[in-house]
């Protein structure tokens, strides 16, 4: 019982570490939607310095404490959140996690190469920095037999101290609420005045600072060793997962308990332990799985990643074939002579190295290029497949039949990973595969009769005729040729009609299934193929090196594979082969200009940040410089016309729509316009939807702007808050021109969008909804007076309410607090006529208080009764526009059905 | 200005690869001849300088280029200089590994790769192809049963059937007064290598007279338990109470200063000896020199603070080759040293006319004492270590010497 009891409090002890770090881990995906893989490597730079400061520079421990948590992390933080988190919140999953996997790589290198530069203290093996208990620690014996002493009191006490003031940050300050209205819906809490952007900003500045405090915590035990501190942020994702990702205080429960849980599987485990070697080690990669699988199903995007992840748009599509594959082949064949009969035993050896890491990567291309998938346990199946093929070797059987089982094996992974798959999806499937990648090395390849111990497995070269594979040459040939049928199987994967599946499961999953897409037989195929390509790769991996050990592909090798084949454009085979080949080179290439090893995991870890600005690799964006070049040469030779559509072309449209403001119509007058649009010309990327658009509204007046599906009225409401900002044309507030400002400023001036659908945050209750726009307490008693439903559901989360209840709460605010301008889009949108009723003479009464309203309608019957005056907006341009009295039916259906009734030119229509 | 950038980066890559590519005209493959000239053989070594876990065996290159100095200050080998380039970083990765064994041999044209030390090093089979001779420790089955390869103590990594050493328990008993009655407990990670190395070592203090009181195997290898509880109770309650000695096979001071730590915390009254923690960092870090205070470490040379000759010469070839002042002797440097040491010693044997071949042909039967590091006798250790270790003992704020050098006979490793 003392010993269970021991084993539980100093296990908490030990738990509360974790819990610290996968709180943090939790706090900035929670308010970003990255998960940070790197949180660990932060730790670890926050360890660094505090090693430098206190071992180093003589500091004692709490100003180097304070130093590195409080100003040296969150710097840290904003700095990332500036060149690479910022970009990375919109980008898709996948960016996301190959980003974030290489500042994984390159942040702890680049500490370590200042270190090196700046001739601090260098880090040794075992150098670690002291705790911030008192020294030297004392002894305490709370319980006879139970042990604990000063530095595990420390740790507990920071540890808890810390959780409990995050808790409190984030429930009960404006600055959490703030950062929870932004996870919660980033857009509208823009709309309210939320600077979303400052909001992520502050979450990765408190989650760098609980990583960092973290960090010091754990390094007297630790040690300042890279890949210990990988191991402990791993332990760290499964408390986090344990928490889904959100909660923060399931997270520092999860941690804690998963303190206790190793502590009695190492205390009780007894002969199973000893017996199977790795399996205490595994106990957190076992537990990341389990909870991956149990507890976070994808609900509504499964597999496949997500719908923002589209494909790169194709810049050389209007190349005809043979100059696409032009380069390539020019580009292989000058390399193979240089190769074959130039270049020197060495080189020739490099290239070959080279080129079985592109053979690898090309796994990537199927899995990651095509799937949309992230598969971190790459780096284990070509083990995995080297080890199988090792044993049958080993056993004297022949080459051929070792190949053939290494690929088997490999594909039976792949199947085994795919499973998860089948439910799992982004982040939640790169977890799992990196769970079952930690477990591979950590179990299954410690078992000796499957690696051989540490003897590993000897490999005979591959006798081709006159020549072997001993010598580079080749293998370079070989290998190419390899590639090549690879290549040759990847584009017809593409073509099939299994890829088009692939394709339809990528993009739209739901709507794939309707269709009759098998999404498992899809995601199955993808895996397989990727793992017999990646088994294959290291069979040959093994075979050239002449043996296989167990150690010899770990995991994390996985990661720097994957950066460096992203990097290059994981989309098409040739990024695959330009990244094996840099893998093969860039040590000796880099040894001409530095002699520090930390250079090289710098850059390929940079590769990271540069893809949370360029998605696509590198390869595509020369494709992209080119095709931009083509496209201003050929607008040249056409003689002075803009080469590009659009924006120019349809600017000559506005002439035909009013110039100057319109007519006040009937109403109370009032100088100068609340909000006035004009000649806006908007659209996305290369598709223009508004083409010269007018508008202005009075304060003290309602401007119902009517329109059909699809004419632009959302877009128009876009552009007057700020989310979309127009190609040409001005906005105005007020009199002043806000066209460059943002949306944030704009909500703070007085600008108040109720956005299509409902305007709320789902996962706030009512009162912090409330709060966002009513900071005063007065504000909100006031709200309360008025809509007493909402008094009485002050507490519940909003996304429990009713649909009406939701289009009240969205609207109460400005009510008691009123906007210069609101914009209501589509407010009528799903509820019932009598809510609609409710909620139009809400319009009224801001009305009368002065406020100018544009209410944005599909379903004119309403809007009509309420309006001063009203807009057409058909095709991109306001048709007609003039007070309701005038409006005529024929004109109503010419707006929506997008004519104009004949003979009657549009101005004619004006007041 | 991207555009300029990224125009610049091309250019700038183009002209790296392209002078990269004129420097490739050396390729001297086969050649058993290449590395040696009438004046100097060149060569260089394969290190682990850097790695994730922070562990370096780059202080070998200094002891080996101590040794070299004091060869080419008595004349060189034959009236050949050695001429030593330094080491290559493998970074403990087998893959760097392999390719700096290629660009020492295609590439620079050495004539042997010494010192080699890695825990994992991949470069081992093409050196063996290219019948390029390679010295260093051989702490891997990779080294073992090669031609071309030489431990300067033996291949350290026996198969079954091979001869395995008692000189660690036997030096252990020697420090306690006798193994009689005394019970040693072997401790390891949770690893299939650490767990052969408890099974070995076991045989060791086996042979050398101790019962064995329990091993373990089980503590995580990928990083340093934040709580050694679990650990420490399994070793005070082995069965017939704690043992007489805790034998660590685990690599790193961290691991072991932890271990021995919360070992001394919960009451152990024993000896203590492990494989690594003789090394000067240990003096720098308070809880570390905390954690292995008393603890018997054993090299598997004579110590640095020995005032044996060869030790003394050792110390001041070392010394004088760091170029004076204080140096902080560490085990690596010694490996080195003594690597460079054997393979001077078969070079010299090889005679006037030295080419790989004829190197390789004076290993075959060679036989060579130094009590600097004990004996090496090839080919019969190219299969099992030699056999020989000393004991050091951190006391306060230094190492001392506990146990002198010493030589057991080996005994077949089951």
């Amino acid at each position: 019982m003392t010993e269970f009891l021991g084993l539980v409090l100093s296990g908490l002890v030990t738990g509360a570490i974790f819990a610290l770090l996968g709180s943090g881990l939790t706090l900035s995906h929670a308010a970003t939607g990255v998960f940070n893989f790197a949180h660990g490597a932060v730790g670890f730079v926050a360890a660094l310095l505090y090693f430098e400061l206190t071992s180093g520079g003589g500091w004692p421990a709490w100003p180097a404490a304070a130093l590195t948590v409080a100003v040296f992390a969150p710097l840290l933080g904003y700095v990332l959140h500036r060149l690479m988190f910022r970009g990375l919140a919109t980008a898709g999953e996948t960016q996301q996690i190959v980003a974030t996997i290489g500042l994984l790589i390159a942040l702890p290198a680049l500490g370590l190469w200042l270190v090196e530069v700046l001739g601090l203290p260098s880090v040794t093996e075992g150098a670690s920095a002291r705790g911030l208990g008192p020294q030297p620690p004392t002894s305490y014996e709370p319980l006879d037999g139970v042990r604990l002493d000063s530095d595990q009191l420390a740790v507990f006490a920071l540890a808890a101290a810390s959780a409990l003031g995050l808790w409190l940050v984030m429930r009960h300050t404006p600055l959490g609420l703030r950062m929870r209205a932004t996870v919660d819906q980033r857009a509208l809490a823009t709309w309210r005045g939320v600077d979303a952007d400052a909001a992520s900003a502050q979450a990765w500045m408190l989650s760098s600072a609980l990583a960092a405090l973290a960090g010091i915590l754990a390094v007297p035990a630790l040690g300042l060793d890279q890949s210990a501190f990988t191991v402990l942020m791993f332990t760290a994702a499964t408390a986090s997962v344990f928490g889904r990702l959100r909660s923060i205080p399931w997270t520092f429960a999860a941690g804690l308990a998963l303190g206790v849980v190793q502590n009695l599987v190492a205390g009780y485990g007894g002969s199973l332990t000893e017996q199977v070697t790795g399996l205490a080690t595994g106990v957190p990669a076992i537990l990341l799985l389990v909870g991956l699988v149990v507890l976070n199903r994808a609900r509504t995007r499964v597999a496949g990643t997500v719908a923002q992840d589209t494909p790169p748009p194709d810049y050389l599509a209007d190349l005809p074939p043979w100059r696409r594959v032009l380069p390539w082949i020019v580009g292989t064949v000058v390399g193979l002579v240089w190769v074959l009969f130039f270049a020197g035993d060495y080189w020739a050896g490099l290239v070959a190295t080279g080129l079985v890491f592109s053979l690898i990567f090309c796994s990537f291309v199927v899995v990651t290029g095509i799937g949309g998938m992230v598969n971190l346990a790459q780096a284990s199946f070509a083990a995995l497949a080297a080890l199988t093929a090792g044993l049958v070797v080993g056993h004297g059987l022949p080459f051929g039949l070792a190949v053939v089982l290494g690929v088997a094996a490999a594909v039976a992974a792949g199947l085994v990973v795919a499973l998860p798959a089948l439910r799992l999806g982004g982040k939640v499937l790169a977890l799992a595969t990196l769970a079952l990648g930690l477990l591979a090395d950590q179990v299954l390849f410690q078992i000796d009769a499957f690696s051989n111990g540490t003897l590993g497995w000897k490999f005979p070269a591959i006798v081709l005729g006159p020549t072997d594979t001993s010598d580079p040459r080749t293998r370079i040939v070989l290998l190419l040729a390899v590639i090549g049928v690879v290549a040759l199987l990847v584009r017809n994967l593409e073509r099939s009609p299994s890829g088009r599946a692939i394709l339809a499961v990528r993009s739209a999953p739901t709507a794939a299934r309707t269709a009759g897409v098998s999404a498992v037989r899809t995601k199955l195929t993808l895996f397989a193929v990727a793992s017999a390509v990646c088994g294959l790769g290291g069979v040959l991996f093994a075979t050239f090196a002449g043996q296989i050990y167990a150690t010899d592909l770990r995991v994390n090798l996985g990661f720097v594979w994957l950066a460096v084949v992203v990097l290059q454009g994981v989309r098409r085979i040739g990024g695959a082969v330009v990244g094996g080949l840099i893998v093969g080179v860039a040590h000796e290439v880099l040894s001409y200009v530095t002699d520090s090893t930390h250079v090289e995991a710098i850059l390929f870890g940079l590769g990271g940040m540069i893809l949370a600005r360029h998605p696509d690799g590198v390869l595509a964006q020369f494709a992209e410089q080119r095709y931009r070049r083509r496209r201003k040469k050929a607008a040249s030779t056409e003689g002075g016309g803009t080469g590009s559509a659009g924006p120019l072309d349809s600017s000559h449209g506005d002439t035909e729509v009013e110039d100057s403001p319109v007519e006040r119509p009937g109403t109370r007058p009032s100088e100068e316009p609340a909000l006035r649009l004009e000649g806006v010309v908007a659209g996305y990327g290369d598709t223009t939807v508004l083409r010269g658009v007018d508008l202005e509204v009075r304060s003290g007046e309602v401007l119902a702007l009517l329109g059909a599906n699809g004419a632009g009225k959302s877009t128009a409401c876009a552009v007057a808050v700020g989310e979309v900002s127009p190609t040409s044309g001005r906005v105005l507030l007020g009199g002043d021109d806000i066209t460059t400002t943002g949306a944030v400023k704009r909500a703070r001036r007085g600008l108040y969008l109720a956005p299509e659908g409902r305007g709320i945050f789902p996962g706030l209750t009512v009162e912090e909804n409330l709060t966002l726009w009513l900071p005063s307490t007065v504000d909100r008693a006031r709200a309360y007076e008025r809509f007493p439903r909402l008094a009485e559901r002050r507490d519940l989360p909003a996304g429990s309410l009713s649909g009406g209840e939701q289009q009240i709460l969205a609207l109460a605010p400005a009510l008691i607090r009123p906007p210069d301008v609101l914009i209501a889009d589509e407010p009528s949108l799903g509820l019932a006529p009598l809510v609609v009723r409710q909620v139009f003479a809400l319009f009224g009464e801001l009305r009368e208080r002065g406020v100018a309203l544009l209410v944005v309608e599909e379903k004119a019957h309403e809007a009509l009764e309420l309006a001063d005056r009203v807009a057409y907006l058909g095709q991109g341009r306001i048709t007609w526009s003039g007070p309701r009295a005038e409006v005529d039916a024929d004109e109503l259906t010419a707006a929506y059905l997008g004519i104009r009734p004949t003979g009657r030119p549009v101005e004619e229509g004006r007041a | 200005m991207p555009r300029h950038t990224r125009t610049a980066a091309a250019v700038l890559l183009a002209t790296a690869l392209l002078s990269a590519c004129t420097t490739t005209e050396n390729t001297g493959s086969g050649d058993g001849a290449a590395g040696v000239t009438d004046t100097s053989v060149k060569i260089a070594g394969i290190l682990a300088k850097t790695s994730a876990t922070g562990y370096s065996t780059g202080a070998a290159e200094i002891g080996a280029k101590a040794r070299f100095d004091r060869a080419n200050a008595d004349g060189g080998v034959h009236g050949r200089r050695i001429e030593f380039t330094g080491a290559e970083d493998d970074g403990m990765d087998p893959a760097k590994g392999a390719t700096a064994a290629q660009k020492l041999v295609q590439k620079d044209g050495v004539f042997a790769v010494v010192p080699v030390n890695s825990p994992s090093f991949g470069g081992g089979s093409f050196l063996e192809q290219q019948g390029v001779p390679w010295f260093g420790w051989a702490t891997g089955p990779q080294w073992c049963g090669l031609r071309t390869a030489f431990g300067y103590n033996g291949c350290l990594a026996p198969e079954p059937g091979a001869g395995t050493q008692t000189w660690w328990g036997s030096q252990v008993a020697a420090q306690l007064g006798g193994a009689e009655g005394k019970r040693a407990w072997i401790q390891g990670t949770d690893s299939t290598a650490s767990k052969t190395g408890v099974s070995t070592i076991s045989q060791s203090f086996t042979a050398a007279g101790f019962k064995i009181a329990g091993t373990s195997a089980a503590i995580p290898a990928t990083a340093p338990p934040q709580d050694w509880l679990p650990y420490v109770n399994k070793i005070m309650k082995a069965e017939g109470g704690p043992p007489d000695v805790v034998v660590s096979i685990m690599a790193g001071a961290k691991l072991n200063a932890g271990l021995f730590g919360a070992l001394k915390k919960a009451g152990y009254q024993g000896a203590i000896s492990d494989a690594t923690s003789y090394d000067p960092i240990v003096l720098k870090d308070p809880a570390l020199k905390a954690g292995l205070d008393g603890v018997l470490a054993s090299p598997q040379f004579e110590p640095f603070e020995s005032d044996l000759p060869q030790a003394r010469q050792m110390r001041d070839d070392i010394v004088k080759a760091s170029g004076g002042g204080a140096v902080e002797f560490t085990q690596h440097m010694a490996v080195g040293y003594w690597a460079a040491d054997v393979f001077l010693a078969i070079a010299e044997k090889a005679g006037k006319d030295l080419t790989r071949e004829s190197f390789l042909k004076a290993a075959e039967s060679f036989t060579y004492e130094n009590p600097g590091f004990g004996r090496i006798e090839y080919p019969k250790d190219k299969k099992e270590p030699n056999g020989c270790g000393a004991l050091v003992q951190l006391k306060g704020a230094a190492f001392e010497v506990a146990q002198h050098l010493r030589c057991t006979p080996n005994t077949p490793l089951k």
